[in-house]
């Protein structure tokens, strides 16, 4: 699979370049940039893996929440170690997961679009009613122990890398065409025996470890989380990345996740019109570019192999 | 026995604003099989110009308050339903019947009316004076003139909508386009045409709404997305698409609302609607009055 | 011959280009400001960004700021937080790391507040909050100052002063929404009120973003209380639970601890917010305000369409705090000027002021301003009582 692609390879590279950036850059800044684009693209990818069995996933943005608090509460309030609160935040997540697509998807389309919204805004409403964890306050204090502090850019890179990777992987497997197979119709792989809601929690907890994963990281890149970190609009603005980059490739969520986080970046405190940008963006590539960057580099690619002929 | 009619007239005054706001919404989920994010942005842009309109009227024109309310008020409508013509065209049209792809046109158009909305009008709540000024008593209850003149309209404008869609011509083709769309075109109907007065009709219900809360609450740009998310649990509960199920949705999570409120508090209400909606989902998904997909 | 008479004006050539030299060697110092500038909040950030822009301008008219040698321009630089603390931490990384930020003049929101002193802290780099909580002062956070009144400094002075004038108080409700700023003041008022003998009937919270009230209000008015207390409700909101409590019956005494801006409240409740003590709404165009005050609002009318408040006039207390803070040290070294800061005095909007409240937090970060009490008295809010922190009253009889 590996060796049919070069692509990959050059993703890889990047992905090392990026690591290395992380490691070695001296301004915090450009450091605390990617690891944001990264965690950004990660939501994105995961939402757009579970978008492979037709769903649109609001509660993308819970289980990221859920994620980071699971770190949170570890680290903070109970005080175990780095690597346990890391390690724990894609299990819990993916935990919760597995209940959550279990119970809810029985459900298709806007039914489910709608149960994942309210279940997203269920959580965070316990997150602002439990003082225990903060309530409307949240967490704060996770820092990364002394001796990796100065790496963690770099560990957080790494990781998040690491995941996207992950996501692609499932995807070009033969699970991953499960997956599509079901998107399409999922009478036909029930009538060969498959467990089609099986399945498709499995993709659901798959998507929601991953984006657990990049709540913990996110955790410890801020320090500080708070319920208002996890509202639904989180899983918009994926939702946004996913759709400008292109649904049709791996790379679509990731290029519209770096894309519109440099923008926002640069177009950064001018109130207002910063929702009127984002808004026009979304619109714009929505009517004119359905395809997003990934569909322009696809025709593009036609065009350039078709005059090359 | 006065608390609970207290209770009953509180139900009634918060369920007339929720069920205007619900039907709007479930008409164009009905028709166009859209869920539509932006549609509380209607609501505001009615409230929002009312705020201006009044002032401008009372003031350089010269006319009383309810003079001036009522051209605000046919401002308000004209203005919304000239958005809601050109969001259609530029937009929702060429995503009709896709779900994702409307719900993120629909949030796109969103975050442009809302930064539209707090550069035109800056942020700060704005208000219009009550036109019928004053406390009224029911049977016990006490609520103010003008929530009860709102309760009333908003009872009529229902009414007009149900014998809209039962009895005319339009309201025929907009169920037939509901329930089986092909089956409507093979049947000559002009689905687009039909699409955009459902959608224009749904927005009319928003704006009807903004320009009678606009006297009751203070107007921000962010007015209508608060009662968005009440008007999806209430569609939701009602049953996507039926306009019987919008009026019940909307009166029983108004019930929940008052009685919730008072029994408990506000934030335990607001918990309970949403683990509510959420039970909906997973067990009638359909919804009271809902069709089966 | 020739030499002596050109070099008589060469000297003053010479001169007068070093002397063009110092005069130029002017440079900008940024300052900083994280808020909501879009959404529910939008006005409060904006009005902080505006009263921030007018104070720049003041000390920049006035010279400018003269420290180690060099005279320093005061630039304002701000950025939207949303209120949430992932956009904090994004602003702190954008200010301190990328525009190389040390001084940060205004901050609103607890959420980001706290993700911003995470970076503040270990940086060494000044913020003012206008943020509440006591999680945010105390000697681990140093570089931290509170720039305008907290519950901690309102509620005592406050709810006495109540006390005295409805000395027949017993019961009374809370009503809080559901937010941190809710959540922080809640405890301390249910206390306060038990300390002066006025039990608490009810505590109750409702969802930012209702816009319904009549639930609360029947609740209310069936509980009968001698006193409903908004905490730190909005003003709209308290204004239209105001209402409905009026067509319900209710008349009680009317407290808004911790609400800023009367106009909201009165074009909102009208009639029905007659009477209502505020502990937080000075009104800065009032006969009692400083005269600075009186511009800075009138200003804000005109540009932002709505009066200043206690949370946007901050920021122009906290750049006068800064100015002379950085005169004092004689440098804008971040460090050398937080050294000398608790102890710094100026002259902020309210009139000569410094930084005290170690009692309270174990370290000098507050900023001491008189708490001003006001009543709405035919739509408008009327002093009725201003007192000095012990601190305040110390320093200006110094």
């Amino acid at each position: 699979m590996w060796n049919r692609l070069p692509g990959v390879w050059i993703c890889v590279a990047i992905a090392i370049a990026s690591v290395l950036f992380a490691l070695l850059a001296t301004n915090a800044y450009y450091t605390s940039l990617v690891v944001w684009v990264l965690t950004n693209a990660v939501l994105a990818s995961a939402l757009r893996f579970v978008l492979q069995i037709g769903e649109l996933n609001i509660a993308t943005a819970a289980f990221f929440g859920i994620g980071a608090y699971t770190t949170a509460i570890t680290a903070v309030l109970l005080g175990w170690p780095f690597w346990l609160t890391l390690l724990l935040a894609p299990l819990v997540a993916g935990a919760l997961s597995a209940l959550f697509g279990w119970v809810t998807l029985r459900t298709k389309g806007p039914y489910f679009l709608l149960v994942s919204f309210a279940v997203t805004e269920v959580v965070r409403l316990i997150y602002t009613q439990t003082n225990a964890i903060g309530g409307n306050s949240g967490l704060v204090g996770m820092f990364p122990p002394m001796a990796i502090d100065a790496y963690y850019p770099a560990l957080a890179v790494a990781l998040l890398a690491a995941t996207l990777f992950a996501l692609y992987g499932v995807e070009r497997s033969d699970l991953g065409r499960l997956f599509k197979a079901i998107e399409n119709n999922d009478a036909i792989p029930r009538s060969v025996g498959l467990n089609v809601v099986l399945l498709k929690v499995l993709c659901v907890v798959i998507a929601g470890s991953a984006v657990g994963l990049a709540g913990g990281l996110h955790a410890y890149a801020n320090n500080v989380i708070a319920p208002s970190d996890f509202t639904f609009f989180v899983a918009i603005l994926a939702l946004a990345y996913v759709k400008i980059g292109g649904e049709g490739h791996a790379l679509g969520p990731v290029l519209g996740a770096a894309l519109l986080t440099l923008v926002g970046q640069w177009v950064a405190g001018i109130s207002a019109w910063e929702n009127i940008f984002y808004g026009a963006v979304i619109v714009v590539t929505l009517l004119v570019f359905p395809g997003g960057l990934v569909g322009l580099a696809a025709r593009a690619r036609g065009l350039v192999t078709r005059s090359a002929r | 026995m006065e608390l609970f009619v207290q209770l009953l007239a509180n139900t009634l005054q918060i369920g007339a604003v929720y069920v205007l706001f619900a039907l709007g919404l479930t008409l164009i989920f009905g028709v166009m099989k859209i869920v539509n994010f932006a549609h509380g942005a209607f609501f505001t842009a009615a409230a929002l110009i009312v705020t201006s309109v009044v002032p401008f009227a009372t003031v350089e024109l010269g006319v009383p308050l309810w003079a001036g309310y009522l051209l605000a008020a046919i401002v308000a409508i004209v203005v919304v339903l000239c958005l809601g013509a050109l969001v259609y065209s530029i937009g929702f049209q060429h995503v009709l019947k896709d779900l994702n792809g409307s719900f993120i046109l629909s949030i796109g158009l969103l975050l442009i009316l809302n930064g539209a909305y707090l550069a035109i009008y800056g942020g700060a709540p704005r208000t219009v004076p009550q036109v019928l000024p004053g406390t009224v008593s029911i049977f016990g209850a006490a609520l103010t003139a003008q929530r009860l003149a709102l309760v009333i309209v908003a009872a009529v404008v229902t009414g007009g909508l149900y014998l809209l869609i039962e009895r005319t011509r339009l309201g025929l083709a907009l169920r037939a386009v509901a329930m089986d769309q092909e089956a409507a075109m093979l049947q000559g109907m002009p689905f687009n045409r039909v699409a955009l007065y459902g959608f224009l009709i749904g927005a009319a219900l928003a704006a009807c709404a903004g320009v009678l809360m606009a006297p009751i609450n203070a107007v921000t740009p962010v007015s209508g997305d608060e009662f968005l998310i009440k008007a999806f649990i209430i569609i939701i509960i009602g049953g996507l698409g039926s306009v019987t199920g919008a009026i019940i949705g909307g009166l029983f999570i108004a019930l929940i609302e008052s009685m919730g409120g008072y029994f408990f508090d506000p934030s335990t209400a607001t918990l309970a609607m949403f683990i509510l909606v959420i039970a909906f989902l997973l067990v009638r998904p359909q919804g009271i009055l809902g069709n089966v997909e | 011959m020739y030499t002596t008479n050109w070099l008589r004006p060469l000297g003053a050539a010479a001169l007068t280009l070093l002397l063009a030299q110092a005069g130029a060697a002017q440079e900008t110092l940024k300052l900083g400001i994280s808020a909501p500038l879009s959404g529910a909040a939008a006005t409060w950030g904006l009005g902080m960004e505006w009263a921030a822009e007018q104070a720049a301008e003041r000390v920049n008219a006035e010279g400018g700021v003269t420290a180690n040698g060099k005279t320093y321009m005061f630039d304002i630089v701000s950025y939207d937080n949303k209120y949430s603390a992932t956009e904090g931490a994004r602003n702190a990384q954008t200010m301190l790391n990328r525009d190389g930020i040390d001084f940060i003049a205004g901050t609103i929101g607890t959420a980001p507040v706290r993700a911003m002193q995470a970076l503040t802290e270990r940086k060494g780099v000044i913020l003012f909050t206008t943020a509440w909580g006591k999680s945010v002062k105390g000697p681990e956070f140093p570089f931290t100052f509170t720039q305008m009144n907290t519950p901690f400094e309102i509620l005592v002075p406050f709810y006495n002063f109540i006390k005295e004038q409805h000395p027949d108080l017993k019961t009374a409700v809370l009503i809080s929404p559901n937010d941190a700023t809710g959540q922080e003041l809640e405890p301390v008022a249910v206390e306060t009120w038990k300390s002066l003998g006025v039990e608490m009937l009810a505590s109750d919270w409702y969802e930012r973003g209702t816009t319904e009230f009549q639930p609360i209000a029947t609740k209310i008015a069936t509980l009968n209380p001698d006193l409903v207390d908004f905490s730190a409700a909005p003003p709209t909101d308290v204004g239209s639970i105001l209402k409905e409590l009026d067509v319900l019956g209710w008349n009680g005494v009317k407290v808004m601890s911790a609400g800023t801006s009367v106009d909201a409240l009165t074009a909102v409740a009208g009639e029905a917010a007659e009477g209502a003590y505020l502990g937080a709404s000075a009104d800065f165009s009032g006969e009692t305000a400083t005269e600075v005050q009186k511009e800075l609002n009138a200003g804000a009318r005109e540009a932002l369409g709505e009066p200043l408040n206690g949370i946007t006039i901050s920021s122009y207390d906290a750049i006068m705090a800064l100015r002379a803070a950085i005169e004092e040290a004689d440098s804008v070294d971040p460090a050398k000027v937080q050294a000398v800061l608790s102890s710094v005095r100026f002259e902020s909007s309210y009139g000569p002021s410094g930084f005290g409240g170690e009692a309270t937090y174990d370290y000098p970060q507050q900023l001491l301003i008189p708490v001003i009490v006001t009543r709405v008295e035919n739509g408008k809010a009327v002093e009725l009582t201003r007192s000095n922190p012990a601190e305040l009253e110390a320093l200006i009889n110094d």
